[in-house]
This record gives structure tokens, sequence and C-alpha cells, in this order.
């Protein structure tokens, strides 16, 4: 008799924890500055940041008079235009990005991107087809920034680069080693085709933009500080790319509290 | 007594993916409410946007999202205020929102995973958007509270809606020395250029 008070007693708390915990959460007392949140902001260290918004300026105007407009021109090509230029650029960064996976002791990774890069590069028609998603090879991006950072390089300062936007001493550094050891730019230059280097890194730009015209217009026309709001987003999306994990489990959790007026 | 063991966990185990499903069909509703208000020609923009502002104002933690992305600057300010900023940031919060949907409208859309996180009492929700080209994730942080469910947060390419407003806020506030009440004006004028947009 007691053993089933006992199993009843479980399952009745067990059935009605949801209500009574969540319940408890709408007591919790925002206190602003308790929130784990707030050590974002204090790791993000912009020590040039008067100098960075001019350059953030001249990026904004340069982007709007320029880069959305070509960017809304490509999205208008046919899908599968679209799709192709954006799997052929992803296949060409592929040997680097294997580089950076062995690097950071990622072995089986590194064997899965090498795996999309055959395929790609072969049945796939130089890249223009993703083949190697329909079998299961998933795309995974690393690159030398990240894998400074895992090997414990700190941040440094925020950088706002001309033309190349929000990035911090890492990983403008890791960006000027890809520049540097790419092996298609470096087999591009030895050809004396040193022209399709910034050609790829404009074309890149483009397909990058085209996919995010209307989160980037979204942020610039509602912003109080479209500068902040920039710089929070760059480190809040290099936390997760370097870490590794699923979105929605690192992002800190606001502990925001429900309340009815 | 194990067979009564194993019945009750498959109870427990059950009642956890009814709760994150029924949150999720929620969801879907609520969404769809402002897919809908896009897709509806006969509506005047104003029309259409205030409809938007009412959904997003019913089911997000405005209030709660407006304190913390005040900071340092909610203690100190009077009540007149922060009831003042908190309309605001309402306003500001239903023009971010529909001005990300507003670029949704025409794709199609699915809720693909749904997870309750038990130590935060957080339903976690994935809506992948599709279009011709690929697909975006945008996943919704919800917490019931009373029976009704609660939007608390968005994540949309591993940045979160509410993080990044708190580090923008707290950007413009260090400017007014943490004045709510000299941020109640630049956060009305904002709210004055972003309306003009969404409703032009």
């Amino acid at each position: 008799m007691s053993k089933k008070i006992i199993i009843l007693f479980f399952l009745f708390f067990s059935l009605l924890s949801y209500k009574v915990v969540a319940s408890e959460a709408d007591q919790v007392n925002t206190d602003s500055e308790d929130f784990e949140t707030t050590t974002i902001e204090d790791e993000i260290y912009d020590p040039f940041e008067p100098v960075n918004r001019a350059i953030f300026s001249f990026n904004n105007v340069a982007d709007r008079i320029v880069l959305e407009p070509i960017a809304k021109g490509y999205k208008k090509l046919p899908s599968p235009i679209q799709s192709g230029f954006n799997n052929f650029l992803s296949n060409l960064r592929t040997p680097l990005v294997v580089v950076n996976q062995l690097l950071q002791g990622q072995a089986e990774n590194a064997f899965q991107s090498s795996g999309r890069f055959v395929v790609n590069s072969t049945v796939g028609v130089f890249g223009l087809f993703d083949v190697a998603e329909k079998i299961g090879l998933e795309e995974k991006e690393e690159d030398y920034g990240q894998t400074l950072a895992t090997w414990g390089v700190g941040d440094g300062f925020y950088i706002v680069l001309p033309l190349f936007g929000p990035s911090n001493l890492r990983d403008t550094s890791g960006m000027v080693l890809t520049m540097l050891t790419d092996p298609i730019n470096a087999y591009a230059v030895s050809e004396g085709e040193a022209w399709l280097v910034p050609m790829r890194t404009a074309v890149n730009a483009v397909d990058t933009r085209s996919q995010i015209i209307d989160e980037v217009n979204a942020l610039r026309d509602n912003s109080v500080d479209y500068y902040a709001a920039v710089r929070s987003s760059y480190y809040q999306n290099r936390k997760a790319a370097i870490n590794n994990v699923d979105d929605s489990e690192l992002t800190p959790l606001p502990l925001i509290s429900i309340e009815f007026e | 007594m194990k067979l009564k063991l194993i019945v009750i966990f498959f109870i427990i185990f059950f009642s956890k993916n009814l709760y994150s499903g029924e949150t999720s069909e929620w969801l879907k509703r609520e969404i769809d409410i402002i897919l809908e208000a896009y897709k509806n020609q006969n509506l005047s923009n104003e029309t259409r946007f205030l409809l938007i502002e009412k959904t997003i104002n019913n089911n997000f933690a405005g209030t709660g999202i407006a304190k913390f992305v005040a900071g340092e600057a909610w203690k100190k300010s009077d009540k007149n205020t922060k009831k003042i900023y908190i309309d605001n940031f309402k306003r500001h919060l239903a023009l971010n929102i529909a001005s990300m949907m507003q670029g949704y409208s025409d794709q199609t859309y699915e809720l693909t995973k749904s997870k309750y996180d038990q130590k935060n009492q957080v339903t976690l929700i994935d809506m992948e958007i599709f279009s011709d080209t690929g697909s975006v994730v945008v996943t919704w942080r919800v917490k019931e509270s009373k029976d009704r469910f609660f939007v608390i947060d968005l994540i949309v390419a591993d940045i979160s809606l509410v993080v990044t407003k708190r580090s923008e806020f707290n950007s413009m506030l260090k400017k007014v020395d943490n004045d709510l009440s000299k941020f109640n004006e630049v956060l009305f004028d904002q709210n004055q250029i972003s309306y003009e947009k969404i409703t032009e």
C-alpha cells in the first residue's frame, strides 16, 4: 500500500513539475546585472571604436551603393544558377577547411570534407552540384580564425576592416593566413591569372550578401545603434562557429521573467 | 513493481513530448497569423502592421525582455520613465520582428525540431524556412506561464535577438549616461523611422 502511495505521489509530482517549476520561474527577480549574457558585452574589446565606426559608416555606404544592389540583382538569377555559384565557391574553400579540421584534431570531419571535395569535384561537375550532401556528407566550415581560437588564442581587439567588415585581431590574422595558404589562389597566381583572386573574393561577397538581404535590412532599419548590433552579432556568430555547438544550446539564455501588467 | 515503474517512465516521457508538441502547435498558429497578414493584399500596410504588432505583443514576453535589455539603466529609473520605455520597447520589438518576418512571408516553413530544456524550463523550437536556394533556421525560445506561452528570444544564424538588442541598447545608453528618459527619446525617434518604413 505504501509503495502505491509513493508511486502515485511520484507520478503526480512529476506530471505537475512543469507547471510548478514554471510558475517558480515567474517569481525570478530580474536583476539585469546577474545575467550571464553580460559577459558577452564585456568580452568585446573595442578600443578603436571611433575609427571602427568611421570605417563601418564607409562600408555601410559601399554596401548600399554597390554590394546590396548587385546582391539583389544576383538574387533574381534562376535559383539553379545561384545554387551552382554557391556550391562552386564552397567547394573551392574545402581544401582549406580540411587543413583547419586537421589542425583542430577533427580527423573524422576532415575525412568527410575530403570525401565531399572528391565527390563534388567529380560527380558534382567541378563543385557546381552538391552531390555529397545527398549521400550524407555534410558541409562543415572551419577557418584559421577558428583554429587559432581552438589553440587558445584570444579574440584580441575588435576591428572593422574596410570592405571586409567586422573582425577581430585573431580572425584578421586567420584571414591573412587564408589568403597566403589557399591552394586555389596560389595556383591561379602561379598560372599568371592573379586577377582571379580578387574576382573570387568579390563573387563570394555577393553570394554571401544575397543570402542575408532581409536579415541585414531588418537589422539596419530597426537598430538604435547599428554598429553595436553588428558587433554583437559578429561575436555571437563567431563564438558559435568556434565551439561547433548547436546554436540554440550555445547561445546564452537570457533569464527573462514573464510579467503581466 | 518493475512494470509499474516502466509505465510511469513512459507516462513521464510522453508528457514531455506532448508538452513541446502543444507549444509547437501554438507557435505555428501565431506565426501563421503574421505570415497570412503579409499575404493578405486587402490590408493596408498600416493595418497589417498593427495586426502583427498585436499578435507579437500578445505572444512575446515584452516587459521582461525590455527590462533585460535595459541593463543597469532600469534600476535607476522612475516608474513613469519605465512605463514609457516599456511601451517604446514593445513597439520596437514588434517593428523588428515584423520586419524580419516580412522577408520570410513569400517562403514556406516547417517547425522541424522541438526540445524542452528542463534546466531552464524553456522550449526550443526550430523553424526551417525554405527558399529556392536553401534554407535558414530560426530557433524560438518559448516559456510557459499561467497556462500561456510566451516567446522570450529568437535565434537566427546563432545570433540571439535579445542579446543583440541588449548589446545595442547598452552602447546607446552609455552615450546618455544610462538615463532611460533620454534613451526613450532616441528609441521613440527610431521607432518613428522604422514605422514609416514598414508602413510606406
